[in-house]
């Protein structure tokens, strides 16, 4: 949907400020009510969806040049982890903040419009197809010695789709390395792409640059078709968000999508995985925002917007809604429940409405300071739980947080569900 | 010795071919959404080439480019990499111009500045690949020109070019000032640092408007692009050759060719 399309959310905004806190019914403290990072940060208007979709209204009618000083800092300064965009469906139904900020992106990328320090990062993952600014001949590193099944040789029903993040991040090695025991065990038939394999592109995209995430959907999809793949898993939630939204958004697309924790919940639920032995911890679960309230799945859709009675917009047909409610919440909070020891307790900011991790849509790479804070923001929150470490699901989140908790010399562990399985088997 | 390195921004010719496609009536080639534009390789070959001879005997390198609405961020990576000034020439009036307008804007600029040993240009443009800047800019100042050039070394007021032809090289002596444009094979233009990047966004850079340099782009006779069309569609039919052994398999699909008379 292109940012004239997106005329309605644009011009009817009320300017009513949801979108910087979490649902109200669910804030249960001042110091943890916020759920925007980008205005919590900035403490400038502009730098809310709310601010945003004035920008993109005053792009729309020629009043302002996508060329204007301070726009790159204003459009790019924003994970798009989409915590607004569940806040403001609760007023305003069929508003869409987090796609009109996409599409302000695209057109500014169009224009040559965007933060210089991508430079390095995007033509380096022209030539190296990641975003870790690593050689793409070491991207199978981690799976030395484990005798994975090549998909570039030989062919498997399931792919195990590892990501940039948790290929060249050797801290994190032990996780990719753990699900490809689990999936032995399970008898699993699945192979890896080895150092063939792309990047998804979800964060790319995100980040601005569609163009670049088409191709890496392309070759990644001709790669799949090759091997004779139809399942999917991965253990990174951009890459999940990717295959699950982004790629089915643009092109035919017809494999299941499975992220690790949902595999993880099947093989225990079909008896296939059982845990022996105590992991004695309290934890707090952290959502990814890409697996969350990001990660509901494409839904095909074709209609029109019409006006009835004279002034109030509606699509026909009924449009699908994503205001994050068909996110992965419960599966990865089943999977930690069901490990013998585990005491899980929740933080403040939960499911649809978490706080974000601070590296989402290249704010990692963009502005170091912003992620770090909106991390530590997230480890002061874990902390105020009770929990003695941090869980999640995706590899840029843990990064993100062992950086801040490092940085602040804090003590609370940080943990990918996987860590605790494997600790439990 | 002063080099100037004319530049031009260009779509990414990386783009994802699928996704882009062209608007016949607009005479447009549009580009998949989120996809910024570049600088032109052939270009970052010619700034490489003139980094090259500052870095061996001193130079004041000077990019310009001329278009509208350009990307400064884009453009601002010939700083990065060590040209020591950007002049943008910036108007309206330049937007979508062909090779013969550009050559004259950019003869505009250059009389302007003024002093110059050497004019480098990439051999053509990754957009519209005609190739006719350069030497236009040379026909209009009556300059010596050297196309695709893939080594140059400059000393006693002489430009010593290896040029890439057809079935070889050739090697070419032209007196300076002259207008040389280069080919991939001079060299990758050298990697600028984050650091490098961000200082290159507070280095003032000179614009200048079709006023500023007394340009009339309406008044240049010029060729008209009379019509942009996809190129026609391809269709592709696969058959795999099964045998037990790659031997048979070999002789097998040569058979093959041969009915089908692809060979």
């Amino acid at each position: 949907m292109a940012l004239e399309d997106l005329r309605a959310t644009v011009t009817r905004c009320s300017r009513c400020s949801y979108c910087k806190w979490i649902p109200f019914a669910h804030v249960k403290s001042w110091r943890f009510a916020k759920g925007c990072p980008s205005i919590e940060y900035n403490k400038f208007q502009s730098y809310s969806a709310s601010g945003r979709l004035c920008a993109s209204l005053s792009l729309l009618e020629e009043r302002s040049s996508y060329f204007d000083e301070g726009l790159v800092d204003i459009v790019f300064k924003c994970m798009l982890d989409g915590c607004c965009d569940v806040a403001c469906k609760i007023n305003r139904y069929d508003f869409e903040p987090v796609e009109v900020m996409r599409q302000m992106r695209f057109k500014m990328i169009d224009n040559g419009c965007y933060p210089p320090q991508d430079m390095p990062l995007i033509d380096h993952l022209k030539k190296e197809d990641n975003m870790m600014m690593a050689a793409k001949a070491d991207r199978a590193n981690w799976a030395e010695g484990l005798g994975v099944k090549d998909l570039t040789e030989e062919k498997a029903e399931v792919v195990f789709h590892v990501g940039c993040r948790f290929s060249f991040d050797e801290e994190l090695w032990r996780v990719p390395r753990t699900v490809v025991d689990l999936l032995n065990k399970a008898g699993v038939d699945f192979g890896i792409l080895g150092k063939d394999e792309n990047c998804c592109g979800g964060r790319v995209c995100d980040m601005g640059y569609r163009g670049e995430f088409i191709k890496y959907a392309e070759n990644n999809i001709d790669a799949w078709k090759n091997a004779g793949v139809k399942t999917v898993v991965t253990g990174c939630s951009d890459c999940y968000h990717a295959f699950k939204r982004l790629y089915p958004e643009e092109m035919e697309f017809n494999f299941e999508v499975v992220h690790i924790t949902e595999y993880i919940e099947r093989l225990i639920n079909e008896g296939k995985l059982k845990f022996t032995k105590e992991v004695p911890m309290t934890i707090t679960y952290h959502d990814p925002c890409h697996l969350g309230r990001r990660g509901e799945a494409h839904v095909p859709w074709k209609g029109e917007q019409k006006k009835v009675r004279g002034h109030v917009l509606v699509w026909e047909p009924r449009r699908p809604r994503y205001n994050g409610a068909q996110g992965v919440y419960e599966t990865p909070r089943n999977v930690l429940k069901s490990i013998p020891g585990v005491k899980l307790v929740e933080m403040e900011r939960n499911r649809e409405y978490a706080w974000c991790c601070g590296a989402g849509a290249g704010v990692r790479e963009r502005y170091p300071d912003f992620s770090e804070w909106t991390a530590g923001e997230r480890i002061e929150e874990a902390k105020a739980s009770g929990a003695e470490a941090i869980v999640s699901a995706c590899p840029h989140c843990e990064r993100n947080f062992m950086d801040a908790v490092a940085e602040k010399n804090e003590s609370l562990k940080v943990f990918d569900i996987l860590d605790l399985v494997r600790e439990a088997i | 010795m002063n080099i100037l390195v004319c530049m031009k921004q260009v779509p990414d010719p990386q783009a994802s071919s699928s996704g882009t496609t062209v608007d016949s009536e607009a005479k447009k080639v549009i580009m998949p959404q989120g996809t910024p534009p570049v600088l032109n390789p052939y270009d970052e070959n010619a700034l490489e080439a003139a980094l090259k001879i500052k870095d061996a005997q001193g130079a004041k390198v000077t990019v310009i480019s001329a278009g509208k609405n350009m990307a400064k961020t884009v453009l601002r990576k010939s700083i990065a990499v060590g040209a020591d000034d950007l002049i943008l020439l910036e108007d309206a009036a330049f937007e979508n111009m062909n090779s013969y307008e550009t050559a004259h804007v950019l003869v505009a600029a250059i009389k302007e500045i003024g002093e110059y040993d050497l004019i480098l240009c990439g051999r053509q443009a990754a957009d519209t690949d005609a190739g006719q800047v350069g030497s236009g800019i040379a026909s209009i100042l009556n300059l010596p020109c050297v196309t695709a050039a893939c080594k140059l070394d400059i000393s006693d007021g002489k430009a010593m070019v290896q040029r890439v032809v057809s079935d070889g090289f050739e090697d070419v002596e032209a007196p300076l000032p002259a207008v040389i444009t280069a080919s991939s094979e001079i060299g990758e233009m050298r990697y600028p640092g984050v650091k490098e990047i961000m200082a290159a966004q507070k280095v003032r850079i000179t614009s200048r408007k079709a006023s500023d340099l007394g340009v009339d782009v309406s008044q240049l006779k010029k060729p008209n692009l009379v019509s942009l069309d996809s190129p026609p569609g391809r269709t592709t039919d696969c058959q795999m050759v099964e045998a037990e052994t790659p031997e048979e398999a070999g002789a097998d699909l040569a058979v093959k060719v041969r009915e089908s008379q692809i060979l």
